[in-house]
């Protein structure tokens, strides 16, 4: 069984004049233990792509299946579930609690995830890989960008999920980061067995995705 | 509750604020609290002293202790509880120069009846003829002392203060005891009292006298139910405030965390998670902020002099502060339909 697949999917924003087609019949799947890419430029329906594969909104037509499991037929209760146990998150508004130290948004994830949750050695090596294991006391306004962004991506991770998706995951990164942050895709992919979907324009991520889908007005292809 | 903490530690300086507006509040409740009970109390503290429970006044009174007067051909027969009170207001002066004149209400009994024993006296002695009076320890704080010769405005009889009495205060006036004989030395021999005040429950209508259950008596007293009534509107209004002080901030501090929030609906904590969130901290300011208040208001007990009418009800307060919290919560209803209102969706934008 492929992590996320879709079928088919057609998104379209608006009615009359206003009308926008964002996606156009779209198949896609993202199967475990794989990096999948999806590249394209601004405006051409990456986030819509990404919205519609983790279940945050529904297609206007066609069908995706989240670990097997159709969000349009579930309720809000339940998509919250499945969000929570099964997909992390990078987003690339990567808005962090300002109120929590980077310690705290992972004490909240174990506040309303008892179980499954990285271990604290987990947790710890992810940190040191991501550089900022000695920023666990800081709070968001004490980061750089790029500390934040890397900051979100822990805290995507740390709810151990079956599937990754990650939007512009190394917008803010320089290219050292890149390869720490592409390695680390990989690495959860290779290693962790987890399906990771990251929607980039970011080139210098190619060399390290399975999977690349090239998507453009709408309408998805696969490169490799 | 822990996102709550926080937030609140987090943001020190405006949950500070917020904290130092409810105890303000919170403080002017207590005080104006304090106050409307002092003064409810001067007005009826004799009253509650005799442990009345009916009052029969002349029938055209209007309820009124100080319009009444019964005759001695109206008097009913005296039962067990009853006592005959005459009442008068009077002005009294001391012979010597110590004292300045003030004004107060001249309460007569008979010593024999029921009433004239439940006369709290904290120096001297009740009064044992009609030459001796019994003065509230108010007019002790003004100067008068045990022995002093004193009279009433308009008369040339001498009386002797033999005793002072603790809570004698009635419709904010300090009470003066002194014998039946004394107050109709005054008003003149045809009236038998003012009232008979008995510890009895009954009703009575004759052609001249009617009685009353106390609490309508009380209720009638001059100014008293209005005095209440607006003291307890003052407080009602205030609660209002502090809920919308704390409406408003709190609605502030939530639309700022928005998209934070969005992130976390996203990454699938429930609304209902961060909904608690917001009322947790609307539990925990309000309830500091009343806490505070709560101090400061009986620390100032301490402070202020025993002649203010100033009662401080511990019971009273605690609900006050009970109304405030979960007024507060209530209040957090408004940045709880903004949190209810964000989509998981709203994280991407």
């Amino acid at each position: 069984m492929e992590a996320i697949e879709l079928h088919r999917v057609g998104k379209v924003y608006g009615k009359g004049v206003s009308k926008v087609t964002a996606l156009h019949d779209v198949s896609f799947s993202a199967p475990a233990g794989q990096l999948s890419l999806v590249v394209g430029p601004s405006g051409s329906g990456k986030s819509t792509f990404l919205t519609i594969a983790g279940g945050l909104q529904t297609p206007t037509s066609g069908q995706v299946l989240i670990d097997g499991h159709d969000p349009a037929t579930m309720t809000a209760k339940q998509r919250d579930h499945l969000r929570l146990t099964t997909l992390g998150f990078v987003l690339q508004s990567y808005n962090l609690h300002p109120s929590l130290t980077v310690a705290d948004q992972f004490t909240l994830v174990d506040r309303v995830k008892k179980e499954g949750n990285l271990s604290k050695q987990e947790l710890a090596t992810l940190l040191a890989e991501l550089g900022i294991a000695d920023l666990i006391d800081k709070y968001p306004g004490q980061l750089s960008g790029g500390q934040r962004q890397r900051v979100a991506i822990a805290r995507a991770l740390y709810p151990n999920p079956t599937i990754v998706l990650a939007d512009e995951p190394t917008a803010a990164l320089d290219r050292p980061r890149v390869a720490v942050v592409g390695q680390l895709m990989q690495d959860l992919a290779k290693k962790y067995g987890k399906a990771v979907v990251v929607v980039t324009h970011d080139q210098r991520l190619t060399p390290f995705a399975d999977r690349i889908a090239r998507i453009e007005d709408g309408r998805l292809t696969m490169e490799k | 509750m822990f996102l709550a903490i926080r937030e609140i530690r987090h943001s020190k300086l405006h949950s500070g604020l917020i904290v130092a507006i409810i105890a303000l509040v919170g403080y002017l409740i207590f005080m104006l609290l304090g106050l409307m009970l002092g003064l409810a109390k001067e007005n009826t503290a004799a009253i509650e002293q005799w442990h009345t429970q009916t009052v029969v006044l002349s029938k055209g009174a209007n309820l009124s202790l100080s319009q009444s007067l019964i005759k001695q051909a109206d008097l009913p027969t005296l039962k067990k509880g009853d006592s005959l009170v005459g009442q008068s207001p009077v002005v009294i002066s001391a012979t010597g120069k110590h004292a300045h004149k003030q004004s107060a209400q001249l309460i007569g009994l008979k010593q024999s009846q029921p009433l004239a024993k439940t006369v709290v006296i904290t120096s001297g002695h009740r009064s044992r003829n009609a030459n001796q009076l019994v003065l509230s320890t108010n007019l002790q704080a003004k100067g008068y002392r045990l022995s002093d010769k004193v009279r009433f405005a308009g008369s040339t009889k001498t009386y002797t203060v033999v005793g002072f009495a603790s809570g004698a205060m009635l419709n904010m006036t300090p009470v003066i005891y002194g014998d039946l004989s004394a107050w109709q030395g005054l008003k003149g021999n045809q009236f038998a009292a003012s009232a008979i005040f008995s510890t009895r429950k009954f009703s009575l209508t004759t052609a001249s006298l009617k009685a009353y259950p106390v609490n309508r008596f009380v209720a009638k007293l001059p100014g008293y139910a209005a005095q209440n009534k607006t003291f307890a509107m003052m407080i009602a209004f205030l609660m209002v405030i502090a809920m919308v002080i704390i409406a408003v901030f709190l609605t502030i501090l939530t639309m700022q965390k928005l998209p934070a929030y969005a992130v976390l609906r996203a990454q699938g904590i429930t609304a209902a998670t961060l909904s608690r969130a917001a009322v947790a901290q609307a539990f925990l300011l309000m309830g500091i902020g009343s806490l505070l208040s709560l101090g400061v208001t009986f620390l100032t007990t301490l402070a202020l002099p025993t002649t203010m009418p100033f009662l401080f009800s511990w019971p009273l307060a605690l609900a006050i502060s009970a109304g405030l919290i979960v007024l507060g919560m209530v209040s957090a209803l408004v940045p709880v339909r903004l949190i209810r209102r964000l989509q998981p969706l709203d994280a991407m934008s």
